[in-house]
């Protein structure tokens, strides 16, 4: 199976204000790509343009060799040709047909003889566990059934490109946890290339092999979850990923306080200036700092434990940030304790990150 | 793993390639095309007829060449001038124009006070037996509105029109002019028929006003009166106002009852002068009344939604709060609850009751003359246009499968249509054909009807281009009709469409559905309950209509409304009568089981 490129695509509502500008993006054979954005970042417009429904401005989406569509090349692909699965955030089940007619009708589409029409229609709700609802209608089935059944609907005509537009954000949080296993199983079980949109980006960081995260229509960052949450591209996407988010320091003109202290330890052991300075809650440490790590002074503000981890908010001079614990935290509000870090992440004055600063000295 | 490359902007394609890559999608999505279809078709079916009415009454026409000293065709002030400044403008246009006035202006009264004080009783009071009076006194609202006129002229009709005399006159009651034709018997018939109208609108709005906003006063130490004058009626004043509005504009529009009550007196209204104007050929003359009548309809729906405007601001919030607490009456609840019963008697039972009576006997109230034969009688003496009983001979039957066949193909063109607006509109591929869409559709709601057929006859009366002279078919009749109706189709489409949204039809096409499949199998089916209101709707309201099918049918044509005008026309009272109770029957029978049926509101898809 080949790769999904997109290529300079656009996608204007008419005048200057741009849903999707120049987007290259190579979706690797196989792969679980995560479209990850806040709302309104033209993730979903992406997803959509990549099944047809909606036709870019200018740029060429294809598939391998195959082009779909290509404003240069004045090809196009209808949705009903690429021979794509696409789950909808509201799912989208015919309310008129059962669900056993709703998984049949891809397949209908295709003339698949009837019996063995039924048998796929089966199996592919047997996979997602609701073959015991098979007459009954949409409106009988509860929100988690409905999104599974929305899956067997797709997964029955077994497509190559598997599409989903945020097809968790409606369950519960029980259910949610429970899908993501579901989905990730699907991917290795049928080996298809996956696209998943959403805004939830432990969503992302848990199930995809691959993030891009996109703002205000521009691809920000692609790189594999671990890499984006270590290496993050800019400050837009350091902010993002991750909970609680990445602390930033500006450091300003004149820097004092916090900003001064962070800005003085790394000028001495780095060559660049950086314009703000970024530390991830869980590596800010407590206790006696090991030798050449950065260490100040702080109070504690108030202790959040959340079973497995403590979230503390701290004041360190002029600033309050977080911190997060995977040991118990004995300290009280007012405390005073030692923390200190040894791996920071620099930003220029546009935002990009320029290097991360660690034990082993400036790293890439 | 995955790649990303960074790309300077690439150079806009050349416009050839664009416009290519256009056509395939518009080829593999015809809802542009549709889109674009469905503005010519409403362009020509509504925007076209009043451009040509509007033609027809600036440009001379053939025969007139003489009066006016120019030649046919070249653009003229002359049917102005004559409707609005010449000798006879004052029988033309001015007289009908002040008596149409003060039939609006007297019905909207007496549908206020009627239907005002009703909605009160029914809605805030204890009155015995208040949900049968709510529902009963809906019932003259399902009557076409001239069943009232009949009744009337069957009760105190004296010998100055041809046919029987009413049923006082025959007990020796001399009933003079006055209370026979003209301006009184108008404004009760109508009133009857309309104050059900003003019923449901007050109604509504009493039963959404908080009994808190009028307690809280009370606290404050105002007095019932106070409260009333104060809290009360201003919170129902954009209800007041819109029910005012929209009988005024029904009347405007409003043929029959004036045909057959004012006629006989020479009491002409813009609607029967407009008909008048056209059965004399004069077409000028007929356009300049039509555009008059559609300027004033335009105005009233205008006020109307300007007034909404600026009321919106009393729209109280939380209907939660609105208890209902009903006033106590006291020993005032059986005669409030008699009054109520009056009312029906006199709107619905009196009226039918009547009609029957004069269809069974043929002396009035003597019932030693019990008789069949108006019904049932293969020869009938006397009646030489129609010798035989309603039910015998073909001119009933055929009326009736007439007005099935052209009243349903109409409700069904208009429901499909409906959707096929609501459809574009939702799929938003262009603003601008949706909004065009949108704004036509509803451009009839404007026009009262009877304007909007003469509007037609100028466009269709001759051949223009390709499409041949229709006056007289059967198709011109469907087409005027589906257009008037396509108001509240294309509203109830656009909301039925957008409700059901744009995900179920790209599922079906993502699962590999071509359009013609997505429509056939998903979005129709899905919308079968609307698409069946949607017919249904235009079918029982188009029944009873006749202010627009007077202007358009023929000897050929004739449907069941136009069979008991003419019935009249010739003098003969009972079959007349026999006929109304017939369309009576069916529409009420209709109207009920729709109601029952579909849950939905009489108020919000039925015309007069």
């Amino acid at each position: 199976m080949p790769n999904i490129t997109l290529s300079g695509v656009a996608k204007s509502y008419g005048g200057h204000d741009y849903a999707v500008r120049n987007l290259d993006l190579t979706i690797p054979d196989g792969a679980f790509m995560c479209l990850l954005g806040p709302s309104g970042c033209g993730k979903t417009t992406t997803l959509r343009m990549i099944a047809g429904l909606e036709q870019p401005s200018a740029g060429t989406i294809a598939v391998g060799d195959r082009i779909l569509d290509s404003v240069e090349h004045g090809r196009y692909v209808p949705p009903e040709k690429r021979g794509m699965g696409l789950v909808f955030q509201n799912y989208a089940l015919w309310p008129h047909l059962s669900i056993r007619e709703n998984v049949e009708f891809g397949l209908r589409m295709r003339k698949v003889p009837g019996p063995e029409r039924r048998a796929r229609a089966e199996e592919a709700l047997r996979m997602v566990h609701v073959d015991a609802a098979m007459d009954r209608y949409p409106s009988q089935l509860s929100g988690g059934q409905q999104q599974r059944v929305a899956l067997a609907r797709m997964l029955a005509i077994n497509p190559e490109v598997l599409l989903l537009d945020e097809p968790l954000s409606n369950l519960d949080a029980q259910l949610r946890l429970e899908m993501r296993a579901e989905l990730k199983r699907i991917h290795e079980e049928s080996g298809a290339t996956i696209v998943f949109v959403t805004h939830d980006q432990l969503e992302a960081l848990t199930m995809a092999t691959d993030i891009a995260v996109m703002n205000q229509g521009e691809l920000q960052q692609l790189a594999a979850p671990m890499d984006m949450y270590d290496r993050p591209a800019n400050r837009f996407v350091a902010e993002f990923v991750g909970s609680p988010p990445m602390a930033i320091v500006d450091t300003g003109p004149e820097p004092g306080g916090l900003a001064g202290s962070l800005l003085r330890h790394v000028a001495a052991r780095a060559e660049c200036v950086p314009a703000a300075v970024g530390i991830r809650p869980e590596a800010l440490r407590f206790g006696p700092p090991p030798a050449g790590a950065w260490h100040e002074e702080a109070t504690v503000e108030a202790v959040l434990p959340a079973g497995s981890s403590w979230t503390v908010r701290l004041r360190i001079l002029d600033t309050d940030l977080y911190a997060v614990s995977y040991t118990p935290v004995d300290s009280a509000p007012g405390d005073t304790v030692t923390c200190w870090t040894e791996r920071m992440h620099l930003f220029d004055a546009d935002g990009a990150r320029i290097a991360a600063w660690d034990e082993a000295g400036v790293a890439a | 793993m995955a790649v990303l490359t960074k790309a300077e902007a690439p150079p806009p394609p050349p416009g050839r390639r664009r416009l290519l890559y256009r056509l395939q999608v518009l080829r593999h999505d015809p809802t542009a095309a549709l889109g674009l279809i469905l503005v010519v078709v409403l362009g020509y079916l509504v925007v076209a007829p009043l451009v040509a009415v509007l033609s027809d009454s600036a440009r001379l026409q053939y025969g007139d060449e003489i009066h006016a000293g120019q030649r046919p065709g070249e653009w003229t002030g002359y049917y102005l001038w004559r409707v609005f400044r010449s000798q006879i403008s004052g029988l033309l246009f001015w007289e009908p124009l002040l008596n149409t006035l003060v039939v609006a202006v007297g019905t909207t009264l007496f549908a206020l006070i009627v239907g005002g004080g009703m909605a009160w009783l029914v809605t805030r009071t204890n009155v015995p037996g208040r949900k049968w009076l709510a529902g009963a006194l809906v019932v003259p609202y399902m009557l076409p509105s001239w069943t009232f006129s009949l009744a009337w002229l069957t009760l105190f009709k004296n010998e100055r029109a041809a046919g029987q005399v009413g049923i006082l006159q025959s007990v020796g009651i001399r009933t003079p002019d006055w209370l026979a034709y003209g301006p009184l018997p108008i404004i009760v018939t109508l009133g009857l028929h309309y104050y059900p109208f003003v019923l449901l609108l007050v109604g509504n709005a009493l039963r959404r006003i908080d009994v808190q906003l009028e307690d809280s006063a009370r606290i404050l130490g105002a007095p019932q009166r106070t409260v009333i004058r104060r809290i009360v009626v201003p919170l129902m004043l954009p209800a007041l106002s819109s029910a005012v509005l929209l009988v005024i504009g029904r009347v405007l529009g409003t043929f029959g009852t004036p045909y057959v009550l004012g006629l006989p007196a020479d009491y002409r209204v813009l609607s029967t002068g407009l008909f008048q104007s056209i059965r004399d050929r004069s077409t000028g003359v007929a356009s300049v009344i039509a555009m008059v009548i559609v300027a004033i309809g335009i105005l009233i729906v205008l006020a109307d939604t300007r007034m909404m405007r600026e009321h919106r601001r009393f729209v109280t919030v939380g209907g939660k709060g609105a208890m209902d607490r009903l006033s106590d009456l006291r020993r005032w609840r059986w005669p409030a609850f008699a009054l109520g019963v009056v009312v029906f008697l006199v709107s619905v039972l009196v009226p039918v009751l009547t009609l029957l009576l004069s269809t069974v006997t043929r002396t009035p109230l003597d019932l030693s003359t019990f008789t069949l034969d108006y019904w049932l009688a293969e020869r009938l003496p006397g009646a030489v246009g129609f010798p035989h009983g309603v039910f015998r001979g073909s001119e009933l039957w055929a009326a009736a499968w007439n007005s099935l066949r052209i009243v349903g193909l109409a409700s069904i063109i208009c429901a499909v249509l409906g959707l096929l607006i609501g459809y574009v509109v939702v799929r938003g591929t262009a603003p601008r054909v949706a909004a065009f869409l949108r704004q036509v559709s509803f451009l009839p709601y404007l026009i009262p009807g009877i304007a909007f057929a003469a509007a037609s006859l100028s466009l269709f009366a001759v051949a223009r281009g390709p499409i041949p002279a229709l006056y007289g078919t059967t198709f011109l009749l469907i087409l005027v009709m589906a257009v008037t109706h396509l108001p509240y189709s294309s509203r109830s489409g656009i909301a039925a469409m957008t409700q059901l949204g744009r995900e179920p039809e790209e599922a079906a096409q993502i699962a590999g559905a071509s359009w013609w499949q997505r429509m056939s199998r998903i979005v129709f089916p899905i919308q079968k309950g609307a698409l069946v209101t949607g017919i249904i709707l235009p079918f029982v309201s188009g029944l009873k209509e006749l202010s627009i099918v007077i202007m358009l049918t023929t000897t050929g044509t004739q449907l069941l409304t136009t069979l008991s005008i003419g019935l009249v026309d010739y003098g003969y009272t009972q079959l007349a009568n026999a006929v109304v109770l017939v369309i009576a029957l069916v529409s009420f029978t209709m109207t009920y089981l729709t109601q029952r049926l579909t849950n939905s509101s009489l108020a919000s898809g039925l015309g007069g």
